[in-house]
């Protein structure tokens, strides 16, 4: 079974606080958790609200309902009761609330020491309604307020105990799942892509902050000595991505984190880098556009402008990870990607996935430098752009031997600028023939359950990998014969490793965070894709599994 | 197939990149650079085309972007020499961002700017840097923007090395481009008045000789006010030298903890 919590208020009154509370909390004790947060795009005020959903199986995907309302505003109660499901239950912040149970939280807190302590007496009510043991709570704010002294300790674990008693009358007033020996580790997407770039080797980060991608930013600048990477704010994203180019030039792999109005300011640049063939990795964490469009929320809208930002023509891969765990491995495919084939590398998440945790076991931590591929060897007579098989010439860096020349004009194998244009036209293909090495490597999309070869498919990609995983797993048990095809890396595509997957099926329906269905377009111009159901969903919000569920059922 | 060849420098005759060429070469040389350990990097213009037509390593990227490249090149390998040459329109306009937070960071690179005060490479349009009134095939009506000073914006923003020179002044410039290349305070620049032949016909070659005045030694160049009083005299009298110099600024490279003992790039352990 599951149930999913959902603690809201206003942005400033410790919903995060909270929410981490809980979530490390329901971890430790073996539960499988999963958790999103969905907010607004200012500081305080308005209604923000994180859920915490809890199973005794491995849970994938978030829900639109809650059985569990801890409202922390009138606002909150007035517009989120409605969405709490029959028998479900509503904790509220206050002396008195029609259809809740009013608990003081602040007022208890402030009483007893602060007005922030207010999740501890929040989390004590949420483990007794939900009828579990107060100690892996107090245990964990042992952990996290150690360092601030006994006293802090001790007032959080009497408030827990105080929010205990006040919510005493409805112990067990809602059926919780048993913990089930559940990973205790937890992770968020931001946080297992920033730890694999760390422990990848980037040794250079450039951005200019954009929501949500300043997490992973904010990540590896605050862990800049351990690894040893130097992080530069840059004055604007332009800067941003000439300061990748010029990095990976002198010889350290480098990321650039954005979202989707500062990729566009960072076209011309990539267009750069595929030109003086660098190494350029870019993290793109979507949000709707079109221009600031709705800055907090989520959404794959940016596929095809990840596809073709920056004139010309010039190779390039997208990868696009489902997952916290994908996340993980996919930064450092990405920064292995472009170091081989020398060339930029964007990686595509969003608001949704940056922010989703949930407990797996542990992540390599363990600090392992990805190869460079760079020529040690080069010296007089060396050229930058020498003309190869695969397209892929000797990278040196400069400071040895050999002279390193990168023109943004068309250039010789020297690296120097000409207009010969047999020369011209040499340059161009040996660029693009580094595609095909490319494709050779490329990741084949996924498919899941499709072992007796499914009526109906569900094509996907990037985030909406889990949502859709447990959508099939729902039609599953309503009978409909469904699986799963999600894209990890949308480009380059090995089109006959697609087409192979994508197979003859009575139906297929693209599941997308867009209104166009961006993939699918993709694929329809690459030929792979026949009559295809578009399922999509750009109101900011991302797609839950039974929302997929459903609509695919009709 | 047509075929075109340009691996000649393709300026102008009379062109002042001709004799800034000239004098980087000597001024290199006796500033000791070791060319295998020098990147230089440009963005577009008549002026970033230079680094194709001496030896070193290059980094020619967009327009208006040498100085982010130029930072990160430095802080990625702090032992490396990193010149920038670029034009008025490459570094004051399109890359005029740049220029005030490279300051700001006071990073450890030269910049050289060949300021000839109009566009050469698209053929004669109005630069940050024209005089008022000066006639284009886009200006019609003359340039009614003020002009921007850039050695003004560097004092004021603390570089630690503003200077000017006149590219036909090959004494005067070699003098001023060894003093930069041995400076080690952090973001350099050096401004050069460079005439323009083909497009610019008002700051001619001839313009700038009747004008120039090179600072005498009653300067005294860590004087703010002294130093910004030179850089806002233009017309008549075009003080060149060494105009201001400010010590005791850290470098980036210096304040980050990560660089402190060897330079990132042989941190790496892949």
């Amino acid at each position: 079974m599951d149930l999913n919590i959902r603690i809201a208020g206003e942005a400033g009154q410790g919903i995060k606080t909270t929410g981490h509370l809980l979530v490390d909390a329901f971890a430790s004790m073996g539960l499988w958790v999963f958790s999103t947060q969905s907010y607004m795009s200012r500081i305080r005020g308005g209604l923000n609200w994180q859920d915490v959903r809890i199973a005794d199986y491995p849970i994938t995907s978030s829900r639109e309902d809650a059985d569990l309302l801890v409202a922390l505003t009138a606002e909150a109660l007035a517009t989120l009761a409605e969405e709490v499901t029959e028998g479900g239950l509503i904790l509220y912040d206050g002396n008195e609330a029609e259809g809740a149970v009013a608990i003081p939280f602040t007022d208890t807190a402030k009483q007893r020491g602060k007005a922030i302590m207010a999740n501890s007496v929040a989390g004590g009510a949420v483990f007794t309604v939900l009828g579990y043991p107060l100690d892996p709570l107090t245990g964990y704010l042992d952990e996290v307020f150690q360092a601030k002294g006994e006293e802090v300790v001790q007032t959080n674990r009497d408030l827990v105990h105080r929010g205990a008693e006040l919510a005493s009358e409805h112990a067990g007033a809602l059926q919780a799942p048993e913990p089930a020996g559940a990973p205790r580790t937890v992770y968020d997407g931001m946080e297992a892509t920033a730890l694999s770039a760390a422990v990848s080797g980037v040794k250079f980060v450039c951005a200019y902050p954009m929501t949500p991608s300043t997490g992973v930013f904010t990540w590896l600048a605050q862990h800049d000595e351990q690894y040893g990477i130097v992080v530069e704010q840059a004055e604007d994203e332009i800067a941003a991505v000439n300061m990748a180019c010029g990095a990976t030039y002198a010889g350290v792999p480098t990321l650039v984190t954005t979202s989707g109005g500062g990729l566009a300011l960072m076209s011309e640049g990539i267009s750069l880098a595929g030109m003086h063939e660098l190494p350029v990795v870019i993290y793109l964490a979507q949000r709707p556009g079109p221009a600031t469009g709705l800055p907090t929320r989520t959404g794959q809208g940016d596929l095809l402008f990840a596809l073709r930002t920056g004139h010309g023509e010039f190779p390039r891969a997208i990868f696009a990870p489902g997952s916290p765990r994908q996340c993980h491995e996919l930064m450092r495919r990405a920064l292995e990607t472009a170091h081989r084939w020398q060339t930029p590398v964007i990686f595509m998440t969003d608001q949704y996935l940056a922010d989703l945790s949930l407990n797996m076991e542990p992540l390599d931590g363990s600090v392992r430098p990805i190869d460079r591929c760079i020529a040690t060897d080069a010296g007089e007579g060396y050229r930058r752009y020498e003309i190869t098989e695969s397209g892929v010439s000797p990278r040196a860096i400069p400071g040895g031997d050999a002279f390193v020349v990168l023109d943004s004009d068309e250039h010789d194998e020297t690296g120097h600028i000409t207009e010969n244009l047999e020369i011209a036209q040499a340059m161009m293909d040996k660029r693009l023939r580094k595609i095909d090495g490319m494709i050779a490597e490329a990741l084949p999309p996924e498919l899941y359950r499709d072992d007796d070869g499914a009526e109906t498919l569900l094509i996907c990609w990037g985030s909406t990998y889990l949502p859709c995983r447990e959508a099939v797993d729902i039609l599953r048990m309503r009978g409909i014969s469904a699986a799963m095809l999600h894209f990890a890396q949308v480009w380059p595509l090995d089109r006959d490793a697609v087409r192979e997957r994508i197979g003859s099926r009575g139906r297929v329906v693209c599941v997308e965070g867009n209104a166009w269905g961006q993939l699918a377009m993709i694929l329809r111009e690459q030929q792979l894709l026949g009559d295809a159901e578009l399922l999509t969903r750009y109101d900011g919000l991302p797609l839950t599994a039974a929302e997929i569920a459903d609509r695919v059922e009709g | 197939m047509r075929r075109l060849h340009s691996e000649s420098p393709t300026w102008c005759p009379g062109c002042g990149n001709f004799s800034i060429l000239r004098t980087l070469d000597s001024a290199l040389d006796e500033a000791g650079i070791d060319r295998h350990r020098l990147v230089l990097v440009s963005g577009i213009g008549q002026a970033a085309k230079l680094p194709h037509y001496t030896r070193a390593n290059v980094f020619n990227g967009l327009h208006g972007r040498a100085l982010p490249a130029a930072t990160a090149i430095k802080l990625a390998n702090h032992g490396l020499e990193v010149l920038i040459t670029s034009g008025d329109g490459d570094m004051y306009g399109e890359g005029g961002n740049h220029f005030i937070h490279a300051i700001r960071r006071n990073i450890g690179v030269k910049c050289f700017v060949h300021n000839n005060q109009v566009y050469g490479l698209t053929k004669g349009q109005a630069s940050p840097t024209s005089d008022c009134g000066m006639q284009t095939p886009i200006q019609t009506h003359g340039v009614m923007l003020r002009p921007f000073n850039p050695l003004a914006i560097a004092i004021v923003e603390g570089t630690p090395f503003v200077a000017r020179s006149l590219a036909v002044d090959r004494a005067h410039l070699q003098e001023m481009m060894v003093a930069a290349l041995k400076h080690d305070g952090g973001f350099t620049l050096l401004d050069i008045l460079q005439p323009c032949p083909s497009f610019n016909k008002r700051n001619t070659a001839k313009w700038y000789r009747e004008r120039v005045r090179p600072i005498g030694d009653d300067h005294d160049p860590t004087d703010m006010h002294a130093a910004l009083d030179l850089a806002m005299t233009w017309g008549d009298e075009i003080p060149i030298g060494i105009i201001y110099r400010k010590k005791g600024r850290p470098k980036l490279e210096d304040l980050n903890p990560v660089l402190a003992n060897v330079p990132l790039v042989e941190q790496y352990a892949g």
